[in-house]
């Protein structure tokens, strides 16, 4: 399938801080893939050079385009959400409509119009008399009406209650996304992402840690819950990680086979944030 | 192109409705003034009142014509002086607001570039702030002559001939238009240093715009012992070649602009070509244009992160 976005060597230096460290990935169309980091990993950075909202050195192409150069013709193809705040406190909805179809080809006044019926929001409205969760709802409406091939989400739902968080992300699925499409969203709540997620990918210190389709993560990533010599003999197989949970040791395998660990306690398949944990300490050690 | 620019445009007009409340406040206030001062008048004896512009007898051809003319100027130099400060701050806060209230981001993910932006708010404040200043100017000007009139014809004169026949409407409406573009124009590098000043600074923008200029004229003044910064920068106000008087003070103080031939004619004393071939215009629309790229730039390049 054909790259959507392309990087090669991929860098972004602030002083003598290197925020984004010398990334190669590819992104194929259709797929929602989410970026993991904890703060300061370098995702929005990576995420803005992707938008050609910020320079960088190395080779990167969106869409075949070169994001810095040719950030016009980029946006008329990928939407995104940088923060729940950023829409204009003092334009009323209706203003923003207005705005939004006279400049951007793709949208579609009748969708949104659509969107919004479904919702409390008046087109009347300042967006400073709306509740944080119809901002983004106003957000997200606009952002869907737009025929886009990538929409970009960075920490989307930061801030919002859990009501919120659960309707944004099932709007989302049910009336946006498509094979036509490729979603790729960051958050620090990666546990209320992770069954929508078709790949993810870690970045600590401006590094990809992993980079990987969801259901390869099941084979290559196992947990045993195990005590006495069954947890040594495990120990033994070089786990990336290990705690203790009611008296026994659990550890995290990657890349061992399923028959090396079976007999030695209970398998299961970690959370994305149980490997994530264990990747970023790894890093670090 | 352009109809990104219109919307653009229209966007501005929605964020800083002071670009249109200013110029209607203004006229509400000169409106609400002159009611209270006709009012004030009809207090006093008939003959007063008829003085004022009412009888032929009493107040000659060019005094009223003066009178009015005065009235026409006297206003539009209220908008003038109103427009000054409003394009100060508005160009200010233009690159400023967007970005402390992070909108920026918004504006930024919609297919537009950050040269169409920056355009958008130079036209704004070269060309829209002064449109809405004229019209400003027209409104008050009706709606002070209709009641003008009115009252005159209440008093017993004729309002039609005495009020409307005085002055040259048109003809100063289009002497506004001109003088409040030509003056975006000539100001124009201070508007584009406002601009990048809006695009670069972290806070307070006016303390960041006005600061620098008067060091440099100071530090000019003091070390250089000379002041060409200060004359010919902070100074550039004085200079505008658009009149046949050299200069503006100079022509307001010439008698010849109340009585005379052309006395209510501001057309008569404004020179196009003058200020069209004039080198410092071009040099000031040059600077402008510098100074605008780089508040392109640094919209651009900086990251807001």
């Amino acid at each position: 399938m054909a790259s959507l976005v392309s990087a090669r060597g991929v860098t972004k230096r602030f002083g003598s801080f290197t925020a984004v460290d010398n990334v190669s990935f590819e992104i194929e169309a259709g797929k929602i893939l989410g970026l993991i980091g904890p703060n300061g990993a370098g995702k929005t950075t990576l995420l803005k050079a992707m938008l050609g909202l910020t320079d960088c050195e190395g080779e990167l192409s969106v869409m075949g385009l070169d994001p810095f150069r040719q950030r016009k013709q980029l946006m008329q193809n990928i939407c995104f959400i940088a923060d729940v705040a950023v829409l204009p406190r003092w334009i009323k909805v209706s203003q923003l409509l207005d705005y939004v179809e006279a400049i951007h080809p793709n949208f579609s006044r009748k969708r949104v119009e659509e969107l919004l019926r479904q919702t409390k929001i008046k087109s009347g409205s300042k967006v400073k008399e709306l509740s944080k969760g119809m901002v983004t709802q106003l957000h997200l409406s606009i952002i869907m009406s737009i025929n886009a091939k990538l929409l970009v989400l960075d920490e989307p739902t930061l801030g919002l209650d859990i009501i919120f968080r659960k309707e944004f992300y099932a709007n989302l699925l049910n009336d946006y996304f498509d094979e036509e499409r490729t979603i790729l969203v960051t958050t620090h709540q990666v546990e209320e992402i992770e069954n929508l997620l078709t790949d993810v990918m870690f970045i600590n210190d401006g590094r990809i840690l992993l980079n990987s389709p969801m259901d390869a993560l099941a084979e290559r990533y196992m947990e045993i819950a195990a005590s006495g010599e069954k947890a040594d003999r495990a120990r033994g197989l070089g786990p990336i990680a290990e705690g203790q949970m009611f008296g026994k040791s659990v550890m995290l395998f990657e890349g061992i086979s399923r028959e090396h660990l079976e007999g030695l306690g209970e398998i299961r398949t970690p959370s994305v944030a149980d490997i994530f944990v264990a990747k970023v300490k790894g890093a670090r050690k | 192109m352009i109809n990104h620019q219109l919307a653009l445009v229209k966007r501005e007009i929605w964020e800083h409705r002071s670009i249109y409340m200013t110029p209607a406040v203004i006229a509400s206030i000169v409106t609400l003034g002159v009611l209270a001062m006709l009012a004030f008048a009809s207090g006093f004896a008939a003959e007063l009142d008829v003085a004022i512009f009412g009888a032929q007898n009493l107040a000659g051809e060019p005094e009223r014509k003066a009178v009015l003319t005065g009235f026409f100027l006297g206003t539009s130099w209220v908008f003038l002086v109103a427009l000054m400060i409003l394009t100060v701050f508005y160009s200010l806060d233009s690159l400023y607001a967007e970005r402390k209230d992070k909108s920026i981001l918004f504006w930024r993910s919609l297919p537009i570039t950050d040269a169409e932006t920056v355009i958008s708010k130079l036209l704004t404040a070269i060309f829209v702030l002064p449109i809405a200043t004229v019209a400003g100017i027209i409104v008050t000007h009706l709606i002070n002559l209709i009641v003008l009139s009115v009252w005159v014809s209440m008093k017993g004169g004729d309002g039609g001939m005495l009020v409307w026949g005085s002055v040259a409407l048109l003809d100063n409406w289009l002497a506004a238009f001109i003088i409040v573009v030509a003056s975006g124009i000539w100001m124009s590098p201070f508007i584009g240093w406002f601009l990048l000043v809006s695009a670069y600074t972290k806070r307070s923008p006016l303390l960041m715009a006005f600061m620098p200029l008067i060091v440099i004229g100071l530090l000019e003044g003091i070390v250089l012992r000379s002041h060409v910064f200060a004359e010919n920068v902070l100074g550039r106000g004085d200079g505008i070649p658009l009149f046949r008087k050299a200069n503006i003070e100079q022509f307001f103080e010439d008698e010849q602009w109340r009585i005379g031939e052309n006395a209510t004619s501001l057309l008569t004393h404004i020179d196009v070509v003058q200020f069209v071939t004039t080198p410092a215009t071009w040099a000031g629309i040059v600077v402008c244009g510098l100074l605008c790229t780089g508040a392109i730039y640094v919209r651009r390049f900086r990251d807001e992160s």
